[in-house]
């Protein structure tokens, strides 16, 4: 049985996601002590330019013209609208080389080992559901896809087995993406946006029977994240710092720190100013 | 012994409960495998169509005609005297059952009588602490029992019980003053009746209990606004092969919808159909 992770990375013309993979991969590395896949349509760009990347295999997928735009802010006063490619994370069964495979988003900051518990275990699936903001005064919007429906599960971070029931899994995600149109209605989604996170979600629920399941294991603790309205300020070893948009006033922040905790950086912008080596504000 | 589920239903100027509870028995009918008489307690005219579902069908001990009491209070306490049979589940009419529940009747046989405690939202989430409903219950250190899901066996212990909730609800005024005096409520709830009548009578509540059922009043379903009815915010479907879902997600066991134009004909078809095995 082999273990190892894999991050998808594909670039648009702002945020240089090989090199955020880089980053995250080392971080994995250094404190799950596995090895570490990328998943990228631009091979070439990654080998030319970061020859000492580390990466286990680099496995390539088709390059294909982004079908969607997303608004990507930088603190809660700017923000671009560039391409989001998501659409790849659905093929990820038959694209990992490993039995087990922990799947990362880029901007998942590793800072500690607890995710190991979850690679040391048979489960078919595990996943994050519970989350917890790191702005505290900010209202919980990921408990369910939205207020009438369905539970909410990240797409972010996930742990599964190779077996017929995963292949169903993902099967079934695909078939969610492919129909995305009609799926988004059914579950009462306002945006027409593909999102990964809620294709999981609305398959998890199939899975379960429509009703309450065990398909889905909860990964240990809770997803602690930032979203891009906020802002990173640095990394030293396991400790993090942020500045986190205040409810009800614009522009201003809280300062806030984390030591040991694995943090998702939505705020891609921020994340790629410190890996190039400045601060990330 | 004898076993089986016993409704309540006197029609209204403006709702057909007697309609409700035929719905309700035919998905008892389809969703229990064992254990799945009905008999119907009312005064109402029952259709011809309707009769054959139910295993009997039972006047109202000392009937009283109320103009003021939709929820029929003061008929509803004399179920004990209507039963046919040596253990009863009762459950209010505007309910359906979707899924066998058989385990309910080995838990509570180890009780005379036995309230349902738990409810959930159709998001299935437990519902800890009815707070918009129930101040009165919390206010007052109440137990959180509903009446519309409860069980009892025809002996002296629940014979007693209901002497007491009869006193209760012929005693309105003194006993919910003397005994829910905080965040009064005036008018006669049966939940409000039995908690005060447990009270009296020393029944606990039981964290243990299996039984449950999802609430429909739109206060609890966790959304930003409460409509008048449930279903103006989600869809539904009875399909084919009785499943229940309400905005996606799968009804477990007892759904009690509430909603009083929520039975229709096509939902009376769809349970005749899985009722007679069409």
């Amino acid at each position: 049985m082999t273990t190892g992770a894999v991050i998808f990375a594909q670039n648009n013309s702002t945020v240089d996601y090989i090199k955020l993979a880089i980053f995250a991969a080392s971080r994995i590395k250094k404190y799950l002590d596995i090895p570490v896949s990328v998943i990228t349509d631009t091979k070439d760009y990654l080998l030319k330019s970061f020859p000492d990347h580390g990466f286990d295999q680099i496995i390539e997928i088709d390059f294909v013209a982004s079908v969607q735009d997303k608004k990507f802010f930088d603190g809660s006063i700017s923000s671009k609208i560039l391409p989001w490619k998501n659409h790849a994370r659905t093929n990820v069964y038959d694209l990992t080389p490993y039995d087990r495979t922990l799947v990362i988003d880029s901007d998942y900051i590793i800072s500690s080992s607890v995710l190991k518990s979850a690679l040391d275990n048979d489960y078919d699936f595990q996943i994050y559901k519970n989350s917890f903001d790191l702005a505290i005064d900010r209202e919980r919007d990921f408990e369910r896809i939205n207020q009438y429906s369905i539970p909410f599960y990240w797409a972010t971070v996930f742990v599964f087995q190779k077996n017929t029931i995963m292949e169903a899994f993902f099967n079934l995600v695909s078939y969610i993406k492919t129909n995305w149109s009609y799926f988004r209605l059914l579950y009462n989604i306002d945006s027409s946006t593909y999102r990964n996170d809620f294709a999981f979600s609305i398959a998890i629920h199939i899975m379960d029977g429509k009703t309450h399941g065990d398909f889905a294991i909860e990964l240990p603790g809770a997803m602690t994240y930032i979203t891009d309205a906020d802002v990173l300020i640095d990394i030293d070893e396991n400790k993090m710092k942020f500045l986190t948009q205040r409810k009800n006033f614009l522009g201003e922040y809280t300062a806030s720190k984390t030591t040991g905790l694995d943090v998702h950086v939505i705020n891609k912008m921020s994340l790629l100013r410190y890996v190039n080596g400045g601060s990330g504000v | 012994m004898s076993k089986g589920f016993l409704v309540f239903a006197q029609n209204t100027d403006t709702v057909d409960y007697v309609r409700q509870a035929y719905a309700l028995a035919l998905s008892i009918k389809f969703s229990q495998p064992e254990i799945n008489n009905v008999s119907l307690v009312t005064n109402s005219i029952v259709p011809d169509e309707y009769k054959s579902i139910f295993d009997q069908i039972i006047p109202i001990p000392w009937f009283k005609e109320l103009e003021n009491s939709p929820l029929q209070a003061e008929n509803r306490w004399k179920l004990y005297y209507a039963t046919p049979y040596d253990e009863t589940i009762v459950l209010d009419s505007d309910m359906l059952v979707l899924a066998d529940i058989g385990l309910w009747w080995d838990y509570c046989g180890n009780f005379d009588i036995k309230f349902c405690n738990k409810i959930r939202n159709y998001k299935l989430e437990a519902i800890i602490q009815d707070t918009y409903h129930r101040k009165t219950f919390i206010s007052n250190n109440l137990p959180n029992h509903y009446f519309a899901l409860h069980y009892f066996k025809k002996n002296q212990t629940s014979f007693e019980f209901y002497k007491v909730l009869e006193f209760v609800i012929n005693n309105w005024e003194y006993c919910r003053g003397t005994f829910a005096p905080l965040d009064p409520q005036e008018w006669i709830s049966m939940d409000l009746a039995v908690a005060l009548a447990s009270k009296i009578y020393g029944i606990e509540d039981d964290a243990l209990s299996p039984l449950e059922f999802v609430h429909m009043k739109p206060a609890i379903q966790g959304w930003a606004t409460t409509p008048t009815s449930w279903r103006n915010f989600v869809n539904y479907v009875l399909n084919k092969k009785g499943e229940f879902v309400v905005g996606n997600i799968k009804q477990e066991k007892l759904f009690h919808y509430i909603d009083k134009n929520f039975v229709d004909d096509n939902l009376i078809n769809r349970l005749e159909e899985l009722a007679n095995g069409t």
